[in-house]
């Protein structure tokens, strides 16, 4: 396409950008190293209070280690199961597209708080699953909402984050596969690998790249997340999204973004690793 | 001894090699893996399901299941907050969607025209509102919107949960039209112009109408990721301006109204509707120019 | 008399620093066929694409019947485009595609289905007007390509390298039937290709382009036998290119022998490249041939044998149609008039 004259239509989308990624960050970074209410800067003082904090505070220690457990326990699950249905899917012979709406659209149109709700409810002593089996002489009874383990692990919170973002790790996964050349696998067997050699030493190397994405996009938000962890933890974990948000309710602005920045330095590492993998942001969608 | 070891294995492998047994086990490989298929779409629907159970229970207790009713879809614009909440959600997707939308279609063209290394670096920033976490996306556009209440002091509450949205719709958007973006021909925005199209023209006529199929997914991903967004409009509203989500949180703890679940099922089903509409009508227009077709040739 | 209809001065394009296409002259008359051949990347379809509108020279101008047209847009040029990879609209059938231009210029409705219905019969298509391009095979959205720029009827026609996907045989019917349309139609046809069999067959002038600068202009009957340079020489045809000194008027010698010649321009004692095609050799007997080689290899080419000649470490190739087995040893002869002298390069 004629490059210089449409390459002009970016501009506006890169100041935006610029205000709402670029702005935010500056303002961060500065809020690190005051002491204020909320954003009233007459009554600001320069402190490095939130730092010190950051270091010697054990909530923010508990938080961390709740949020990094559960988040990595939870992505592992999901990549167990996510990689063998995104396999499936790519290897189906219905039409894949309809299987990716059912598997990461249509579940979403379910407001996500109240699906976890409904598991909240499934995991309570008494649930409607249970009433309603009952009725057929059956019975589901696992009260493991908001128990959780020295470790931080809480099964109930795992199980949400799980069934929350399993779609973030299906999608990714399922397109790099279906890229995948086929006849790229027909050379394998020809050349000797059986399928299980094949699979490891030819589908899964391709399909990195599609995993890494998965990997991320399942981690950041069961990380930083705050309102599971309140529904299935039923508040008796603090994660780091809790701290945060309490922090800003509080007009703590300043703390909040010193974590809020935590996360960020994460989050930048994970792009740098995805813009490794895929440049042109392929997997993402 | 070890020698008995793969005496013994080779006879297992030759066993599992033989005609019979080896398609015995290749149909039970398939079942348990359309068992394992099936089951994860179950775990993914359980919730779902669970909400729609709720949504017509006579009684408003959440563990107990009295009577089969209809009641609570009358009761979905009867609750004053809830009807505020719902209306705001579907202005708020539409709008977002709408907006991003065609926001999303001219910047992808843009990004698309740039050379290939610029086009990478916008790609990257692109996915900042993707990868990002959804608290530090809300607390971030929180705090600009705060420095912007300096100059317009009513902003929080609608335009910014508007603007919040169309924040972290439009990379979706572009993400899907820019591969469509690549399968084209490089020369067809020429190829426009070469046949007397003005440069807008040229971009309605043949770019846009060739990239339908990825503005319209982008379009979903749209108001998918809009109606069921959670923290960032919880950061980003003022003023009462609340969303579905927004309700739904202030309520977890309390005794909910189960309308709110007659509301969460009605709007699936409507959706899913609505796909299918509209998948069987662009299916039929493709039937009807096979007719046409057909008849040319006879 | 042929009348001048575009013409290019000193027109010059850079991406990047480096000159793409480099200060080039060129005019090109009326009803002309002209070709643009060079090896891939040596700025045809940069070329081409500023006669279209759709780059801007950085320098020079573009005149179009006696005016600079430098700054207009593509769609207002009497020209047409047949794009390399054809840039059908994915979106619209072969009708709408066909008639695509003549919407936009408002022509009316019967007409435009008339003129379609004429361009789809030109290029051998009737009923083909309801299909999906998608489902064309290369060779028929190749037609469509062709018959979506000719309906305009405009008064150039730019095709970049259109043949290039088809098969060998697809190739050489389409180059028959193009020759004939722009002779029927009596269109300017400006036409790009790295094929130099296809360049010769086609063109009424062909202008051979290397780094973006001309090397030479002419028929292809004259570039063919007068090569002006190495590069137009081996990029032409093959050819045996041997240095040589150019003795005096009508002498030449090289490999230690003097000949008879025909070219002029050169000065006396002046080093000069002297290509012979390769067909324009001919075996003797070795004795009293003036020069004496040794058979090196021999392939059959179907109807002519394809032989290397090892004359003093230099190879000579040759096309004969008597074949000769590896090792004997031959005598070489070429007529003088055969024998083209070119100046030598600086490269
Ligand atoms: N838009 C562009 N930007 C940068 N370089 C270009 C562009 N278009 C062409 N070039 C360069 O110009 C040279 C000539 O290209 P082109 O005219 O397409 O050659 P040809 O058609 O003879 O193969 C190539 O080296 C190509 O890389
Ligand atoms: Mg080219």
């Amino acid at each position: 396409m004629n490059i210089k004259k449409l390459g002009r239509l970016v501009v506006p989308y890169l100041i935006w950008m610029c205000v709402l990624v670029g702005l935010p960050l500056i303002i961060m970074v500065v809020l690190t190293f005051l002491k204020s209410n909320a954003l009233d800067l007459s009554t600001a003082e320069f402190s490095f209070d939130s730092w010190r904090l950051l270091f010697s505070d054990l909530t923010v220690r508990t938080a961390l280690k709740n949020s990094v457990v559960n988040a990595g326990i939870a992505t592992i699950i999901c990549f167990i199961i996510g990689y063998p249905v995104a396999y499936i899917v790519a290897n189906s012979n219905f039409s894949n597209k309809l299987i990716i709406l059912v598997l990461t659209v249509i579940p979403m149109w379910s407001n996500s708080l109240l699906r976890n709700n409904a598991i909240a409810n499934l995991l309570s002593e008494r649930s409607i699953v249970n009433d309603v089996l009952n009725n057929i002489g059956l019975s589901f009874i696992w009260p493991i909402r908001g128990v959780f383990y020295d470790s931080g692990f809480s099964p109930a919170v795992v199980i949400g984050l799980v069934l929350t973002y399993l779609p973030f790790m299906i999608l990714p996964i399922y397109t790099v596969l279906e890229k995948i050349d086929k006849s790229l696998l027909e050379a394998s067997m020809d050349l000797g690998a059986n399928k299980v050699k094949t699979f490891f030493r030819v589908t899964f190397p391709l399909s990195i790249k599609g995993v890494t994405t998965g990997i991320i996009m399942v981690f950041l938000p069961s990380f930083s997340g705050f309102a599971i962890p309140k529904i299935l933890g039923s508040g008796n974990l603090v994660f780091i999204g809790t701290l945060i948000d309490s922090r800003f309710m509080n007009r703590n602005y300043n703390f909040g973004s010193l974590l809020s920045l935590v996360i960020l330095l994460i989050i930048f590492g994970s792009m740098a690793l995805i813009f490794k993998v895929d440049k042109e942001g392929e997997t993402l969608i | 001894m070890s020698s008995k070891v793969l005496s013994l294995s080779r006879k297992i492998v030759l066993f599992f090699r033989r005609p019979k047994v080896e398609k015995t086990l290749k149909i039970t490989i398939s079942i348990i893996k359309w068992v394992f298929f099936v089951f994860i779409i179950f775990l993914l629907y359980l919730p779902i399901f669970i909400i729609a159970v709720q949504s017509f229970n006579n009684s408003q207790l959440m563990y107990d299941f009295t009577e089969f009713t209809f009641k609570w879809y009358g009761m979905i614009f009867q609750e004053r907050a809830l009807r505020q909440a719902i209306m705001n959600s579907l202005l708020i997707a539409s709008l977002a969607t709408l907006i991003s939308t065609v926001l999303g279609t001219i910047f992808s063209i843009g990004i698309h025209s740039l050379t290939k290394k610029r086009r990478q670096k916008m790609v990257l920033l692109n996915q900042v509102p993707i990868l990002n976490a959804d608290i530090v996306t809300g607390i971030s556009l929180m705090l600009v919107f705060k420095v912007f209440m300096y100059i317009f002091p009513d902003i929080f509450g609608f335009t910014t949960m508007l603007l919040a949205h169309i924040f972290f719709c439009l990379p979706y958007v572009i993400l899907s039209i820019l591969p469509k973006l690549s399968e084209l021909d490089d020369n067809l925005y020429d190829a426009a112009l070469d046949l007397y199209c003005k440069p807008a023209t040229g971009i309605l006529k043949v770019i846009i109408p060739a990239i339908s199929s990825g503005i319209f997914t982008g379009m979903l991903m749209a108001f998918t990721m809009s109606i069921d967004d959670f923290v960032i409009s919880y950061f980003n509203t003022g003023q009462g301006f609340d969303n579905v989500s927004i309700w739904i949180y202030a309520s977890i703890g309390r005794q909910m109204s189960p309308a709110v679940y007659a509301y969460n099922t009605a709007f699936s089903f409507l959706m899913i509707a609505l796909l299918i509409v509209i998948s069987v009508r662009s299916s039929l227009k493709k039937r009807k120019n096979l007719i046409r077709f057909s008849q040319n040739k006879i | 008399m042929a009348k001048k209809l575009i013409e290019l001065r000193n027109v010059t394009k850079t991406y990047d620093g480096s000159a793409v296409v480099d200060n080039i002259n060129l005019y090109i008359n009326e009803n002309e066929f002209i070709t643009l051949l060079g090896p891939s990347g040596c700025g045809k379809t940069t070329t081409l694409r500023m006669i279209g509108g759709f780059e801007k020279p950085d320098s020079g101008e573009i005149i179009l019947n006696g005016e600079i047209v430098n700054e207009l847009p593509p769609y207002e040029r009497p020209i047409n485009t047949v794009f390399q990879r054809y840039a059908l609209f994915p979106h619209l059938n072969v009708f709408d595609n066909i008639a695509f231009g003549l919407k936009n210029q408002k022509v009316p409705k019967e007409e435009i289905a008339e003129r379609v219905e004429t361009a789809l019969k030109l290029v051998s298509l009737p009923n083909f007007a309801f299909r999906k391009v998608s489902n064309l095979s290369g060779g028929q959205q190749q037609r469509i390509a062709i018959a979506r720029a000719i309906v305009n009827r405009p008064k150039i026609l730019l095709l970049d390298e259109p043949l290039a996907a088809l098969d060998l045989k697809l190739r050489q019917n389409m180059q028959y039937e193009l020759k004939e349309m722009q002779r029927k139609l009596g269109i300017t046809f400006i036409y790009v290709t790295h094929d130099q069999e296809e360049a010769l067959t086609m063109s009424d002038t062909i202008v051979v382009m290397k780094d973006g600068v001309i090397q030479q202009i002419g028929t292809p009957t004259g570039i063919y036998n007068e090569p002006k340079n190495r590069f137009v020489a081996r990029f032409i045809g093959e050819s045996n290119i041997i240095e040589g000194i150019y003795v005096r008027q009508n002498l030449v010698s090289f490999m230690g022998v003097e000949f008879d010649c025909v070219d002029i321009g050169f000065e006396d004692g002046e080093k000069v490249d002297v290509v012979i095609r390769p067909e324009d050799l001919d075996l003797i007997d070795p004795k009293g041939a003036k020069l004496v080689g040794v058979v090196s290899s021999s392939i059959f080419k179907g109807v002519h044998f394809e032989l290397c000649v090892m004359v003093q470490e230099k190879e000579f190739v040759i096309h004969t149609y008597e074949n000769k087995p590896v090792g004997q040893t031959v005598g070489l002869r070429v007529d003088s008039y055969e024998i083209h002298l070119m100046k030598v390069d600086k490269e």
